[in-house]
């Protein structure tokens, strides 16, 4: 119907409503779908073992993927977040290595994190620049920093805490799931549970609406892109604690996996829709995607390609079920 | 005029979309060289009607004839083959590209493969000359021109296109007085040149002047179809009205009584010489508490720009603006804290659509509602409270607003300002598009705001609108006050002529 309004109500077509429950739930019926033909076609696969393994692999990308979750609700995005996790990693083990007493170094890489994300969000909402240009830049610029304070070298004096909460087990759980269930935890519980998160909401569903109910949609937005850039941190600090090291490159190529786990998860990229909850439901089929695709016999060189064509279906699907925003 | 056989016909075509009868059991046909009005309140069936002729809508019941042949048209690009050619209401014209590339657009002329551009010029230069604008430079860029050769760059495209029948759906509603006049004479010229016109408009005026004849929609039936010369505004309104209430005819008929209920009275709001270049210049007046002060200007007056400024979106460059005596600060939080209240000229900028009615209700008042931690129960009851004041159907906070109808959306957009009733209520074409009881409602609560103390700033570019309910009239045209209209009668007719007699002079001072 064209823009002219017409004074008749519009009545929740069944179809309408059935494409809104799709698009809610496919995401569920595709990780229940690719665990059973896991566990259909590997022995290995279902096993308490292996189900901690997944959750263990997902981990990292759990805690950065908290805070893309936020940047997405706001319609944003964060390109720069692996880089930013790699420059946390090696800030706060370049002053480990240089005797600053813990837990400092893991402070100061929090407020590095925290800092750049502060001037991605600057750049967004005050001077304008779309968010993928200056957080494109802004991955130089973490990439660059990190290489600077390793000159290329790897750092292997790591804060404990670190080496604790990225290898540690407690009561037999690894720590870095437990790390990675919080965050997701504090999170989810920001988004639904406090005025800031429905901001973010309204935000990414309307920013000229948000503003004119006297939201400051500049302030929430450059909150969920120092937001972003702190899980990121988060990240990288407990992620060379799992390595047992920190190279200037680290976590680098987590990017279109954490970006990928959140969109797949239904979370829409074009703001207001979406969560914590669908957040979970992506990194687990792209751990269960992953893990699977090592338990059956499948040809080692195609894994990228079947989890790359597997994410451009979900994109596929959340830009055209997105189109509800229009209707 | 005499009889002859029709170019297209409609007999007997009906459309539902879902529960909803949009058109039913319409007979309807065009004759060569002839205007043919369609006029109905919105919602009448004119939009589908409309559609269904240009081939947007192919699934109707009933049949269609072209030239005497049965049709059923598949797509638009089949009823462009046939020759019938739509004007959008919308303009679908591209403002960067030259005049002539939106004439000749997707059909320029080609010369090996690659644009040629002299031929295209030459072309376009000459419909244009046909068309009696041999002034415009088909060179240069569409947008250094105004809306109405936008206008005439789509007729122009129509007519190239080998269109017999084109349909123009309010063609005039963005257009100046003198534009509009040169559309309409446009318009009757193309009629003496054996083309012929489906025109749609809400101005009654244009159509009894433009068409030869005139169908009345309502309520998706065919009312009447009169000849032009036989009838009058009065008796149209009366058609599409039907029953319906006296509010709207009396506005659209008559003048309205205004007078300055309030000299002397303290003002609320007292703007100073409030200045942004281009937009507005040297705007100064006073609003008054249980004031409703009307603000006509046409539209790209900069009355609009006007509100925007008063609620903290955009920054004057010089003047004052001050709220019970205070100087007012920027920003809609301000404004909001301060008792001011605002409502968008379109409800798509003000509203969440695909957020439930509470959250658009509670937003501005989330702090005040609960605490850190949203309470939503409190928001919903908040909602309910507010939307049942104003009369919003269905009353169910949950529901998204995307699902109301358009005056039940506006309703929500102002219920949201009754949770704290504001001191100051800057509503800008609050009824725009919205069929005659949704206005009537609108504007009841607007009047029982301002009986409740509320300063009631209604911003329109519909002369209805501000007749309807204001107790004083400023006009706006070029970003000044041209006029201030106190304890006289004003009519619809005056209320134009001020606007666009400044704008007339305004022309000619260049």
């Amino acid at each position: 119907m064209a823009d002219k309004p017409q004074d008749t109500p519009n009545p929740p077509s069944r179809w309408r409503a059935f494409l809104v429950k799709s698009r809610e739930y496919a995401p569920v019926w595709t990780l229940l779908a690719l665990f059973l033909f896991f566990s259909v076609y590997s022995d290995s696969f279902l096993t308490w073992e292996n189900m901690g393994n997944i959750l263990n692999q997902v981990a990292l990308l759990a805690i950065m993927g908290t805070g893309i979750t936020f940047v997405l609700l706001t319609a944003q995005i964060d390109l720069s977040v692996s880089y930013m996790a790699t420059l946390a990693g090696v800030v706060a083990a370049y002053y480990t290595a240089a005797h600053l007493p813990q837990p400092w170094p893991i402070v100061i890489a929090l407020l590095v994190a925290a800092f750049l994300g502060w001037i991605n969000g600057i750049g967004t909402a005050y001077l304008g620049i779309p968010s993928f240009m200056v957080t494109l830049a802004m991955s130089l610029i973490a990439s660059g920093l990190s290489l600077w304070l390793t000159r290329g070298r790897i750092l292997f004096d790591l804060p404990p805490l670190a080496e604790t909460l990225g290898s540690g087990r407690i009561f037999g759980v690894k720590w870095l799931v437990i790390v990675a269930a919080l965050t997701l935890l504090v999170g989810h519980l920001v988004l639904k549970y406090t005025r800031f998160g429905r901001y973010v909401y309204m935000t990414g569903a309307n920013p000229k609406a948000a503003e004119l109910a006297g939201v400051n949609t500049r302030a929430v937005i450059t909150a969920v892109m120092v937001i972003a850039a702190v899980t990121a941190g988060l990240a990288g600090v407990v992620g060379i604690g799992r390595l047992g090291s920190a190279t200037p490159t680290a976590f680098d190529g987590m990017l279109i996996d954490a970006i990928g786990a959140v969109v797949l998860g239904g979370t829409s990229l074009f703001g207001g829709v979406g969560g914590i909850p669908q957040t979970v439901v992506g990194l687990l089929i792209l751990g269960v995607l992953r893990n699977g695709l090592d338990q059956v016999s499948v040809d080692i060189y195609m894994k990228t390609l079947i989890t790359g064509i597997i994410l451009l279906a979900a994109l596929v699907f959340n830009i055209l079920f997105a189109g509800r925003k229009e209707a | 005029m005499e009889t002859t056989a029709p170019l297209l016909e409609l007999h007997d075509v009906s459309k539902r979309f879902g529960g909803i009868q949009a058109l039913s059991g319409i007979d309807f046909d065009v004759r060569p060289g002839e205007v043919h009005a369609l006029v109905g309140e919105n919602g009448a069936g004119k939009s589908t009607m409309m559609k269904i002729l240009a081939g947007v809508i192919p699934d109707y019941e009933g049949q269609m004839a072209w030239k005497g042949r049965p049709v059923r048209l598949r797509n638009p690009r089949h009823a462009l083959g046939l020759g019938i050619a739509m004007i959008h209401q919308e303009l679908s014209v591209m403002p960067e590209l030259t005049v002539a590339e939106n004439i000749f657009l997707g059909r320029q002329p080609l010369a090996g493969g690659v644009v040629d551009w002299r031929r295209m010029f030459r072309e376009a230069a000459a419909i244009l000359e046909e068309l009696g604008f041999g002034h415009i430079n088909v060179r240069e860029p569409l947008e250094r021109y105004p809306l109405g050769v936008h206008q005439l760059a789509e007729i122009a495209r129509a007519l190239t296109s080998g269109a017999e029948l084109i349909i123009m759906d309010e063609p005039t509603s963005a257009l100046s007085p003198m534009e509009t006049q040169h559309l309409l004479e446009l318009t009757r010229g193309l009629a003496a040149s054996g083309k012929s016109v489906v025109y749609i408009s809400h101005f009654l005026e244009e159509v009894t002047w433009v068409s030869d004849r005139v169908t009345v929609l309502r309520d998706g039936q065919k009312i009447a179809t009169l000849d032009a010369d036989q009838t009058n505004k009065e008796e149209l309104v009366q058609l599409m009205l039907g029953k319906k209430a006296a509010f709207i005819e009396e506005s659209y008929l008559h003048g309205r009584a205004v007078q300055d209920a309030h000299a002397g009275a303290r003002p609320v709001l007292e703007l100073e010489g409030l200045t942004r270049p281009r937009l507005f210049e040297d705007v100064s007046f006073q609003l008054h508490a249980g004031e409703i002060l009307g603000i006509y200007g046409l539209i790209g007056s900069g009355h609009f720009e006007l509100g925007e400024a008063i609620y903290g979106l955009l920054r004057p460059s010089s003047g004052r603006i001050r709220l019970g005596g205070a100087p007012l600060g920027h920003g809609p939080r301000r404004a909001i804290d301060r008792g001011v209240a605002y409502v968008p000229p379109s409800r798509r900028t003000g509203l969440f659509l695909e957020k439930p009615i509470y959250q658009n209700i509670s937003l501005p008042w989330l702090a005040k509602i609960s605490g850190f931690v949203p309470n939503v129960r409190k928001e919903i009851e908040v909602a309910d409270q507010v939307t049942r004041r104003v009369g919003v159907r269905p009353p169910d906070p949950l529901k998204e607003v995307a699902f109301l109808s358009g005056g039940n959306q506006q309703k929500v957009a102002i219920s949201r300002w009754l949770v704290e009733p504001p001191k100051v209520f800057v509503v800008s074409e609050p009824t725009r598009g919205m069929d005659v009881g949704a206005k009537e409602e609108v504007m009841k609560i607007l009047r029982e705001l301002s009986e409740a103390g509320v300063g009631v700033l209604l911003i329109s570019s519909e002369p209805e609108t501000v007749l309807a309910a204001s107790e004083r009239v400023l006009v706006m045209a070029k970003g000044r006050i041209v006029r201030e209209f106190v304890g006289e009668t004003v009519t619809k007719e005056q209320l134009l002529a001020a606007a666009a007699g400044e704008m007339a002079t305004a022309a000619t001072a260049r």
